[in-house]
């Protein structure tokens, strides 16, 4: 292969400026050496600026999971857990975005949010899945330069940055004031306490509490906090009562405050404010702390004070104006010796007698003047039933005799009194129990005692115990009796009779007696429709029967036992007389002459004469029977009679008294007839029966 | 090929007054502008080359920094959010007692990217220097580098995978970092770089100062 000649070419590239032989490549290494630029400074923008929190503990920390949040918006996270120099402590390193770290108050909190079960519910639930997280609050600052932080070992109740008022509230006890107890106004929860803590002297508790926005805009100087943990029971005039704030308070307690008294200022932060017991205690508080514009005035008493102590209350028409200050004796000297009696002084708060706060002592002594001249009266009343503790009522008195307001030798202006109705309660309680005394229980005993003893003498008296061999005579006597020859000739006589009664029913049956019956009863008919017309005028018969009733009920039952009383005495002495005790022997004789008529009459051949006057008995039966074929009509007849009674009797209204009296009455008449027209079949069936008499 | 390493000397094309297409590889007549069979333009020898070389090398560095710096996952596990670097990512394998997996990623992710940017810098820096290595060493370094290039995007495929797959909502989601972009970037670039390289100046130096 022949060399070709070297061609043209240029070998030596010439030397051109390095510029503008470069390539547009190099480009692409600028634009991402800028792109990476860009990412770094971004990403270390974005670092932010680093914190230090010292925790007593970092309990589920860890560097790089563990976020900062505020609000419940991440914030930062945890770069690294370290111990402080003394091993003591744990600081925790933490990256918090820049905009938010400059915002960061020296007071900012942190603390550990945790899994949380409490009385008043499980809190930070979601950490369970997700890790712990530090949560922080504060109240925004500009240009922070605060870099390092104290962290909280447990959630704080109260949080900065929220809108409300935090005050003070002192109490004799915390026991049942537990760190988040609910604050209620109202019933409603507008608050919280914060972890009760021993006052600097160490004789009482204080605790703070956090009032939320908007409900601390009802918190005013007059406010009164009183204790609602547990539930309170208490028994008085209006039954047994029973108060439980709320199941939460129930476990965890809690306050609630009210404003008793209008007025007062609003509250600044950190007022303290005094817990009371329970309600009353703070309701009562109002008058317990006197305000400085009440006004001190007397009532004088000319009977016992006992019952009343200073600090009891004085009320008008009810209400609470006042307490008793002081109670003391004094004398009063007048024209016929010297007589001691009692003062109370009382202070009266205007306000509550709806006088303004600042109302003068003039204006509220012209105030009670005016109620004097109107029948208000001061006195003495029992507090409860239950107690013998004494209030001063202020009350309107009916029939008051003219009493105006005058000042003591003191100045101190005296509101007339009235002799208290208070002895009228024991009186009655007294006559009650008098009456209770006089109850003749004792005679009615004593009488029931010699009734017993009258009852013994008769069942032990010789007498009666003879009764049973009397007795015996007595059957013998009968019997002999029977024997007696007048008793056997009855039968004769007794067929005479049956004799006598074939005539009779014979002559019925031709005289068609039982066709006039029929007649009659069918005029009866008649008569309850005439009945049924003449309806009108049974109402009015009613309201008699009714005026009889009232004047029957009128008579007095007092009476009547007097009566029975006197009925009873005299029983007793009936009882007690010596005739009543002879009683037994001649019953006794009485027995014996029966049981010697009886022997009497076994004695005799009576037996012999009854079979002959059996035999004209059946015919008399017969004759009887035949008439009594007619009998079923008028037994049918009847029973319409009362079919159209009972429909007219009905159509009084069931209720009627009269109606039931009437159908009664004509039931009776149809079970009449019914029995007699039974008592035909069964003589019919056995004619004996008329004679044996079954 | 033969006798690679030897100070023999060799006729090149250029000396022969001949250009070879790069596109389809016909010699052509060297006084030719364009290829007489397919037309591309021709050049006996890239005049830019080294500077695209370097150009896209420095690129690809810059891009590797912030690959290895900046996290290339992200684990969102039950609220929790895990990132882990590339090597982060391998110490951890290592702790987790996966050694052999721990090598392959090392190897795949720090060794053949890092080796890629000496071997390309190294053959640079030997255009018009005397070199050590015979021409013929340095044009096999040159063919493994294009060999190894369209196997090093392994990361990045592994993570475009894992994101694609591993989305259970809060349970657990892999969400890719800055640093796969930048991985993918830094081959892209590295690739081109070696790309770029007229392997042709291997032997011009080796003509230039024979040895």
């Amino acid at each position: 292969m022949t060399l070709p000649d070297l061609p043209d070419m240029d070998l030596i590239p010439t030397k051109r400026s390095p510029w503008r032989n470069l390539s547009l490549v190099w480009l692409v290494p600028i634009l991402a050496l800028l792109i990476s630029m860009g990412v770094a400074w971004q990403s270390y923008n974005n670092k932010g600026t680093l914190i230090t929190i010292v925790f007593k503990d970092a309990a589920g920390i860890t560097p790089k999971d563990t976020t900062i949040r505020f609000r419940d918006v991440i914030i930062g996270a945890v770069e690294d857990v370290s111990f402080s120099k003394d091993m003591s402590h744990v600081e925790v390193s933490a990256r918090i975005h820049k905009d938010v770290a400059a915002t960061l108050s020296p007071e900012t909190l942190f603390w550990v949010v945790r899994p949380e079960v409490s009385a008043r519910g499980i809190s930070g639930l979601s950490t369970v899945l997700s890790g712990v997280y530090i949560d922080a609050a504060w109240t925004p600052i500009t240009a922070s330069s605060s870099r390092a932080f104290e962290g909280l070992s447990e959630t704080p109740l109260i949080r900065p940055g929220h809108e409300g008022t935090r005050i003070m509230i002192r109490s004799k006890n915390g026991s049942s004031l537990t760190p988040g107890a609910p604050v209620f106004f109202r019933g409603m929860e507008v608050g919280q306490l914060d972890t009760p803590r021993l006052s600097e002297t160490g004789d009482s508790t204080d605790v703070e509490a956090f009032i939320n926005a908007p409900f601390d805009k009802f918190l005013t100087t007059d406010s009164r906090f009183w204790n609602v943990s547990g539930f309170s029971v208490t028994l008085g005039p209006a039954g047994l009562n029973l108060n439980v704030a709320s199941l939460g308070s129930l476990l965890t307690g809690g306050v609630a405050f009210e404003n008793i008294v209008s007025g007062g200022s609003p509250v600044t932060d950190n007022t303290m404010f005094r817990l009371f017991e329970d309600e009353t205690a703070a309701r009562d508080s109002i008058f317990t702390q006197v305000s400085a514009n009440s006004v001190t005035m007397s009532v004088v008493f000319s009977e016992s004070v006992s019952g009343l102590a200073s600090g009891a209350p004085v009320e008008f028409r009810g209400l609470r104006v006042g307490q008793v200050s002081s109670i003391g004796a004094f004398i009063v000297k007048n024209p016929s010796g010297s007589t001691v009696n009692m003062r109370a002084l009382i202070t009266i708060d205007p306000q509550s007698l709806g006088l303004d706060a600042d109302a003068g002592k003039d204006t509220i002594r012209s105030f009670i003047e005016k109620l004097v001249t109107e029948g208000m009266r001061a006195r003495l009343s029992t507090t409860s039933i239950f107690s013998s503790a004494l209030k001063i009522e202020l009350a309107d008195v009916k029939d008051a005799l003219p009493a105006s307001v005058e000042d003591d030798a003191d100045g101190t202006p005296i509101i007339p009194s009235v002799k208290s109705d208070l002895p009228d309660f024991t009186a009655t309680a007294e006559g009650v129990l008098e009456r209770v005394n006089k109850l003749p229980i004792e005679d009615v005993m004593n009488q029931a005692i010699s009734l017993m003893a009258s009852i013994e003498a008769i069942a032990s008296a010789k007498g009666t115990q003879r009764a049973p061999d009397a007795l015996l005579g007595l059957i013998e006597d009968a019997r002999g009796l029977i024997g007696q020859d007048d008793t056997q000739a009855i039968p004769n006589e007794l067929r005479g009779v049956i004799a006598d009664l074939r005539s009779i029913v014979a002559e019925l049956k031709d005289r068609g007696a039982v066709d006039q019956l029929s007649s009659a009863l069918a005029s009866f008919d008649k008569a309850s429709a005439d009945i049924a017309m003449a309806s009108g005028d049974l109402p009015k018969l009613i309201e008699d029967l009714r005026a009889i009733a009232t004047k029957v009920n009128d008579l007095k039952a007092e009476e009547l036992i007097a009566a029975v009383t006197r009925v009873m005495d005299s029983t007793d002495a009936l009882i007690g007389t010596e005739g009543a005790k002879s009683i037994p022997p001649a019953l006794a004789s009485a027995l014996t002459e029966v049981q010697a008529a009886l022997s009497d009459l076994r004695k005799g051949g009576a037996i012999e004469n009854t079979n002959a006057t059996l035999a004209s008995a059946r015919d008399a039966a017969d004759a009887v029977a035949q008439a009594a074929k007619n009998f079923p009509d008028v037994t049918a007849q009847l029973d319409s009679v009362i079919a159209k009674a009972d429909a007219l009797v009905s159509s009084y209204g069931a209720k009627s008294t009269f109606n039931s009296e009437t159908l009664d009455l004509l039931r009776e008449l149809k079970t009449a007839a019914k029995s007699v027209s039974q008592l035909a079949r069964a003589i019919e069936r056995n004619p004996n029966s008329l004679i044996l008499g079954r | 090929m033969e006798n690679a390493g030897s100070a023999r000397h060799y006729l090149t094309a250029r000396e022969a007054g001949l250009v070879s297409c790069t596109t389809c590889g016909r010699v052509n007549p060297a006084k030719e502008k364009a290829c007489l069979r397919c037309g591309a333009t021709l050049a006996s020898r890239d005049s830019q080359s080294l500077q695209k070389v370097w150009a896209w090398w420095v690129a690809g560095i810059i891009t590797f920094i912030p690959a290895n710096v900046y996290p290339m996952l992200k684990t969102a596990t039950l609220g929790t959010e895990t990132e882990s670097t590339l090597l982060g990512g391998i110490v951890e394998l290592l702790h987790h007692g996966s050694i052999g997996i721990a090598a392959i990623v090392f190897f795949a992710s720090i060794i053949i990217p890092s080796s890629k940017f000496l071997a390309i810098a190294y053959l640079a820096l030997g255009i018009g220097r005397p070199s050590r290595t015979t021409a013929h060493r340095r044009h096999q370094i040159y063919e493994a580098v294009e060999f190894v290039g369209r196997w090093s995007m392994i990361d990045v495929f592994v993570v475009a995978i894992l994101t694609a797959l591993v989305q259970l909502g809060s349970a657990a989601s892999i969400h890719p970092g800055i640093a796969a972009v930048s991985f993918a970037l830094s081959v892209a670039f590295t690739m081109l770089s070696a790309q770029s390289f007229d392997p042709r100046l291997i032997w011009d130096a080796d003509k230039d100062h024979p040895r």
